[in-house]
């Protein structure tokens, strides 16, 4: 049986701990050799968007994390097609270089096909 | 069947850390494996032997040191994510230069490492908190 995971980002970028935590989790697996397949999800469709001034609030840029995932060898990143229509967040606004973007319209089905869901 | 779970609630915080540990406890009494719980984001405060919680309010401390001694249930506590909380085992209090440890006995520190090798080596992952 496959044991492969999928990386579920939902959170925020700055509004909770855990939007952070799971890049570093994701890092930390592709480190390994393990680097789970990835889906921004709900208002984690909002780590993508570019622009981000999170030092007007004495935040780390959690941007960064994402441009370093393809040196990881995550090159491509799966984003809920719904969840950015629902937020009013363009296609063309989510780029992360290196990164191939593959929109998803039936994130159930994606889910299913994983024998893991890490959740943040 | 090989379980591992991953908490991301703090104790007392709400009904996830409760429901992880009776789980816990299920997973256990029915016979299955439980590989590792990996205590994450604000879970990582599970690991802290000063919580001192009313008596007459669940412990949420002691179940899982018992779980830990009477059936091998690695308890690991991500390192990163406890250095921003102030959990500190006392190697990492006198690396970091701080006045206190507090790493409650039976938990250990880990790297996300640890997280990434119980998904891979468990049949089922579950997930308590987080939202």
């Amino acid at each position: 049986m496959s044991t492969h995971t999928l990386a579920l980002c939902r959170q925020a970028p700055y509004g909770s701990a855990l939007a952070r935590e799971g890049l570093e989790a994701v890092l930390a697996a592709a480190a390994m050799d393990q680097a789970p397949d990835v889906l921004f999800l709900g208002d984690g469709v909002f780590q993508l968007t570019a622009d981000q001034a999170p030092q007007e609030i004495g935040q780390k840029s959690l941007y960064r994390n994402l441009q370093a995932l393809p040196m990881f060898g995550v090159e491509r990143i799966y984003v809920c097609r719904q969840s950015l229509a629902d937020r009013g967040i363009s296609t063309e606004s989510i780029a992360v270089p290196g990164i191939e973007v593959e929109l998803v319209t039936d994130p159930g089905a994606l889910l299913a096909r994983y024998q893991h869901v890490l959740s943040f | 069947m090989k379980f591992s779970l991953v908490v991301y609630s703090a104790p007392h915080a709400g009904e996830a850390a409760a429901s992880a540990l009776r789980f816990a406890r299920a997973v256990v009494d029915q016979g299955h494996e439980l590989y590792r719980v990996f205590f994450y984001a604000d879970g990582v405060h599970h690991g802290s032997a000063l919580a001192a919680p009313p008596q007459d309010e669940q412990d949420l401390l002691t179940p899982w040191q018992e779980l830990r001694q009477a059936n091998d249930v690695d308890l690991v506590v991500c390192i990163a994510a406890a250095q921003r909380r102030g959990v500190l085992s006392h190697s990492e209090a006198e690396r970091l230069e701080r006045p206190a440890a507090n790493l409650a006995d039976g938990f250990e520190l880990g790297g996300l490492g640890q997280l990434a090798d119980a998904t891979a080596q468990s049949d089922r992952v579950v997930t308590f908190g987080g939202q």
